[in-house]
């Protein structure tokens, strides 16, 4: 069994809460409040504008062999911006002035945080896991969304053949980074693993509940 | 005014707050429930661990010699003095060195110390400085607030309140309170407002600190 495999089987019981989410069956069936979603788009752009400065800060302890994959990266995450800006520009989502959310940010830190003091081992780990975790959510939704639903283009965009490429690019090279990897580092990709796993339930809660901060005025 | 006073009004809400938490209340008075107190013991160990990288990010970024020594002596304290203070006080309440290694770090802790620690890897000195004050600074406020009242009887949550208001700690916070004025003077308005929002931010993890010793806390799953 290879790392990943034996990774998702160990977080299954987080990855089916993911996958059971009550934001993407609602989205899937159309019942999906407008206010709902545009909660999701603002604080998922805050994300996308965020894993930028990851993937670059990956970029001076990446091995060769990965520099152009994760240089090719950065255009297309530049694209999902204009799809949020497009898709907010199309409904009447306001994308200016945005505060993340307190797990937003929280996730947000701990990638940058991952990034800075981790092994690239782990912090691949941590890229790996959200983008599998993105895949396979907007998978969950493709089966049986409507094609002429507003929030399709979104659907399309996680659901490609290109992002189904790229998921599998990071796969195969978790992999190869777990087999050469020591004990110690190996439980330290399997805790960001983990972790990781944990925010993405997390982020469909907060974007479900319209959660901002635990304290005083709501900023969301 | 000077910066740092300019920061500490930015944020006196939620600094006002943390003094009207029930578990900062409850160390005040000695009322606080010695379980719920254990929730700070685990937490902080946790936290200190992080809070020392911060220090060694500053000392590899300081600009100056004098500065570099301050971040680096204080490094060499939290590692090798406050932790096993820590360890020692930590004893008091029951737990042990391994009780302390073993406990699992919370969510907020966790996104308080990703906050410091990625602030301090991507930002300048400043911003450093700015995410970093309102721990030292706001503790010793909150201490010397406390101490203005009768001792709590239960002499462990007084040496608690004794050891954040002394003059030791005081003097740290003083530090970098001029250190934030120096690295602050001169800086544009839009910097100056980023090292506000650092702050501010900080802030609101100290009160969420508090809150989540105070209701425990786990991940959803």
């Amino acid at each position: 069994m290879s790392f990943c495999e034996e990774q998702l089987a160990r977080v299954r019981p987080v990855w089916e809460r993911i996958l059971d989410h009550r934001f993407l069956k609602e989205t899937r069936d159309g019942t999906i409040a407008d206010q709902t979603f545009a909660t999701w788009m603002r604080q998922d752009y805050l994300f996308v504008e965020a894993a930028i400065p990851f993937i670059a800060a990956l970029m001076p302890k990446a091995p060769t062999a990965h520099r152009r994959a994760l240089g090719e990266v950065l255009p297309v995450l530049e694209r999902e911006l204009e799809l949020f800006r497009e898709r907010a520009a199309a409904t009447g989502v306001e994308l200016e002035d945005l505060k993340p959310s307190f797990v937003n940010h929280a996730y947000v830190q701990f990638l940058l945080a991952s990034a800075f003091t981790r092994s690239y081992a782990e912090a691949f780990t941590v890229l790996y896991v959200l983008e599998k975790a993105y895949y396979d959510s907007w998978m969950a939704v493709r089966e049986g969304i409507d094609r002429g639903s507003t929030w399709y283009p979104f659907v399309e965009n996680w659901t490609s053949d290109a992002f189904k490429a790229w998921v599998e690019f990071l796969a195969a090279n978790l992999d190869a980074l777990a087999a050469d990897a020591g004990v110690t580092e190996r439980e330290g990709m399997a805790e960001l693993f983990e972790l990781t796993a944990k925010y993405e339930l997390a982020f469909w809660e907060m974007a479900a509940t319209g959660a901002g901060w635990p304290c005083l005025e709501e900023e969301t | 005014m000077s910066f740092s006073d300019e920061l500490h009004t930015a944020a006196k809400s939620i600094w006002d707050a943390q003094l009207e938490h029930p578990y900062v209340k409850g160390i005040g008075d000695g009322s606080l429930d010695e379980e719920l107190f254990r929730n700070w013991v685990l937490q902080d160990y946790r936290y200190l661990k992080e809070y020392a990288r911060v220090f060694a990010w500053a000392a590899a970024k300081a600009d100056r010699l004098d500065s570099m020594g301050w971040y680096a002596a204080v490094l060499n304290v939290t590692l090798n003095t406050e932790m096993e203070l820590h360890r020692q006080y930590a004893a008091r309440f029951g737990l042990s060195a391994a009780d302390l290694e073993a406990a699992p770090m919370w969510p907020t802790t966790r996104a308080y110390t990703d906050f410091l620690v990625r602030t301090a890897a991507d930002g300048d000195m400043a911003d450093l400085v700015a995410a970093l004050l309102p721990c030292t600074w706001a503790y010793v406020h909150l201490a010397q607030e406390l101490a203005k009242g009768n001792p709590p009887e239960d002499q462990r949550y007084a040496d608690w309140i004794a050891q954040y208001a002394s003059q030791e700690f005081a003097q740290a916070a003083d530090w970098l309170k001029a250190e934030m004025d120096r690295l602050a003077e001169g800086a544009s308005t839009e910097k100056r407002a980023r090292l506000m929002d650092l702050f501010v931010l900080s802030s609101r993890y100290e009160w969420s600190f508090w809150e989540m010793c105070w209701k425990g806390e786990e991940w959803s799953i």
